[in-house]
């Protein structure tokens, strides 16, 4: 760990080994580190010299605002999409929709957000070409922060909408001729209605599935995306963490990724349920 | 009158039909492929850049006359020329030639693309495949290691690995393709749960074929062509992976140029040499739509049923 031109004793050497525990067996080790970590105990970062829970905690809510702000951003633009792919089927829309889908799946993720701080940080210098606030200002949720967002979230919000659409457009498709629908339309309910009411209530069940698919892109894009926009999140001090070589805070990023990635699921399950009343936790 | 065109019309589509009725499913796939201009485009494109990454070398010496390490340290940040041949994407911070390294840079993402895919196949094949037929504790085994993997992000997971280990080419693609085997093996095992219990799996059963016979020769042949398309577009997200693990630096190191690699170069130069930015993005992105796109195509051929789903 440390290089050959410090002056280390070969006291130092075996108090150093036996601090960090490198003198038990490997599995001895890993269960040492299993058992710390069921206690929330990740050990210290070599290069903080902290307890690398607090890092982790420090940051966690950081990541949570692009990957929320991006969330907001995929229902709020895909759902509507989606809807008027299906409505307006082979139309310039559906068309434009569905060239948008398969591009924004083949696009690099972090090249798309280097075009972007190329495009609009560096030469046209409406958007910060990174970090979260500017220099002296330091807000949680204010312009400031909103103008800094902007960037990593519209970077990856085109991967959550390049999923969205095409999936609620075939569901859309598959309910608008169910028999339902076709009663409403006959009660003389006006087209918003059914479509608000009827078809889609129906055709967002099975969407709601793919939202597993959503956030794991999330996940996975923050760690390039943070780095991109340089944005202080889990993804960029894991990152960095791996640069520097620190093991432990390496391996808590990762498995709080991992929890935080399942809770999401959790919550897609209960979202699932909240749908589709028709399911019931048993 | 209207009434003979339309029994002449309906009489050639019979004789159309009957002709490709009686061709086989590989046949009939590339009678479709012929007549859907999209994929043909795509395989053009793909075709045309597995050819330069092939010749790289020799269109480094022979046309370029630069290898992909060659620094010419008095023409870097040479903004792109059609002077020379070797400035046309022009140079970077050590005067490399863009255009050389993007070539030599298309081995490594086609390489590991293809590779990679091709063990994420075979494994996810096989795993999905013995798991949908032997149901019982294997099938538990394959289906806990899949959902366990699927809630480990990716490239959280690389990450690690790129720390302790220094990724050639070759361990890499085949590592991509270790860990990117899971939505085949669902897709198998699916599949095969539903096929091992047809009428003709169930009368190689009774004849007495064993049950790798039964998997090789009566179930793999039916999910094949599926597989093939998720192959395809297994290839397209492999080189998006590496070119993102590349890119923070994990994966494919300098001075072997990657479409990754390069871009991370790139991004430290975003002021002085913008142009560096867009030859390998578009790349990636050229290469793995046209993947994406012969993926599709391939499902509509192989498969007409399947034609719209997803």
């Amino acid at each position: 760990m440390l290089g050959g031109q410090y002056d280390i004793t070969p006291e130092d050497r075996i108090a150093l080994r036996e601090s960090l525990g490198l003198n038990d067996p490997l599995p001895v080790q890993f269960a040492k580190w299993v058992w710390n970590v069921a206690h929330l105990d990740f050990g210290n970062s070599f290069y903080y010299q902290r307890p690398v829970m607090s890092l982790i905690l420090e940051r966690v809510p950081n990541s949570l605002q692009i990957s929320l702000a991006a969330l907001i951003v995929t229902i709020a633009v895909g759902i509507p999409l989606g809807i008027l792919a299906a409505l307006r089927r082979g139309t310039l829309a559906d068309h434009g929709i569905r060239v948008f889908s398969v591009g924004g799946h083949a696009i690099p993720q972090f090249w798309l957000g280097l075009m972007f701080v190329l495009t609009f940080g560096v030469q046209a210098r409406w958007f910060p070409i990174g970090s979260m606030n500017a220099v002296g200002i330091d807000c949680g949720l204010c312009w400031d922060r909103l103008w800094h967002l902007m960037g990593p979230v519209a970077v990856i919000s085109i991967a959550g909408i390049a999923n969205l659409p095409r999936l609620l457009r075939t569901e859309v498709l598959e309910v608008i001729s169910q028999d339902y629908v076709r009663t409403a339309r006959s009660k003389g309910l006006k087209e918003q209605a059914i479509i608000a009411g009827h078809v889609l209530r129906n055709a967002l069940i099975p969407v709601v599935t793919s939202f597993g698919t959503i956030l794991l892109v999330f996940f996975s894009g923050s760690l390039i995306i943070e780095r991109v926009f340089n944005w202080p999140g889990l993804g960029r001090l894991t990152f960095e963490a791996a640069v520097n070589k620190d093991y432990p805070l390496v391996q808590a990023g990762v498995v709080i990724s991992s929890v935080l990635l399942i809770v999401s699921y959790i919550l897609r399950d209960v979202a699932y349920a909240w749908v589709d009343p028709r399911i019931k936790v048993r | 009158m209207a009434t003979d065109a339309v029994t002449a019309t309906v009489a050639t589509l019979r004789q159309r039909e009957a002709r490709r009725a009686s061709a086989g499913l590989w046949r009939d796939a590339l009678w479709r492929l012929r007549r859907d201009p999209t994929t043909l485009i795509a395989l053009t494109v793909i075709g045309v850049m597995v050819i330069l990454a092939l010749a790289a070398p020799l269109l480094g010496d022979g046309f370029f006359h630069k290898t992909e390490r060659d620094q010419d340290i008095l023409s870097n940040y040479t903004k792109p020329t059609f002077a020379q041949a070797w400035l046309w994407l022009g140079t970077d911070e050590l005067g490399r030639s863009q255009i050389v390294r993007l070539l030599f840079g298309a081995r490594v993402s086609l390489f590991i693309g293809s590779f990679g895919a091709l063990t994420a196949l075979v494994i996810g094949l096989g795993m999905g495949v013995t798991a949908g037929y032997f149901r019982g504790r294997w099938d538990d085994i394959v289906v806990w290691l899949v959902t366990t993997l699927n809630s480990v992000p990716l490239l959280y997971l690389l990450l690690i690995i790129g720390v302790l280990f220094r990724l050639e080419p070759l361990p890499f693609a085949v590592l991509l393709g270790g860990l990117g085997w899971l939505g085949i093996a669902n897709y198998a095992r699916g599949q095969t749960i539903s096929l091992r219990e047809r009428e003709y799996v169930l009368a190689g059963r009774t004849v007495g074929c064993t049950p790798v016979r039964l998997m090789v020769r009566h179930i793999v042949p039916n999910i094949l062509p599926l597989m093939i398309v998720l192959g395809m577009i297994e290839v397209g997200q492999l080189i998006l992976t590496e070119s993102a693990i590349s890119f923070i630096g994990f994966g494919i190191q300098p001075p072997t140029p990657s479409w990754g690699n390069m871009l991370t170069n790139a991004s430290q130069y975003l002021g002085k040499a913008p142009y560096l930015i867009y030859p390998p993005g578009v790349a990636v992105f050229v290469t793995v739509l046209c993947l994406y796109l012969i993926g599709d195509g391939l499902r509509d051929a192989l498969d007409p049923r399947l034609r719209g789903a997803k």
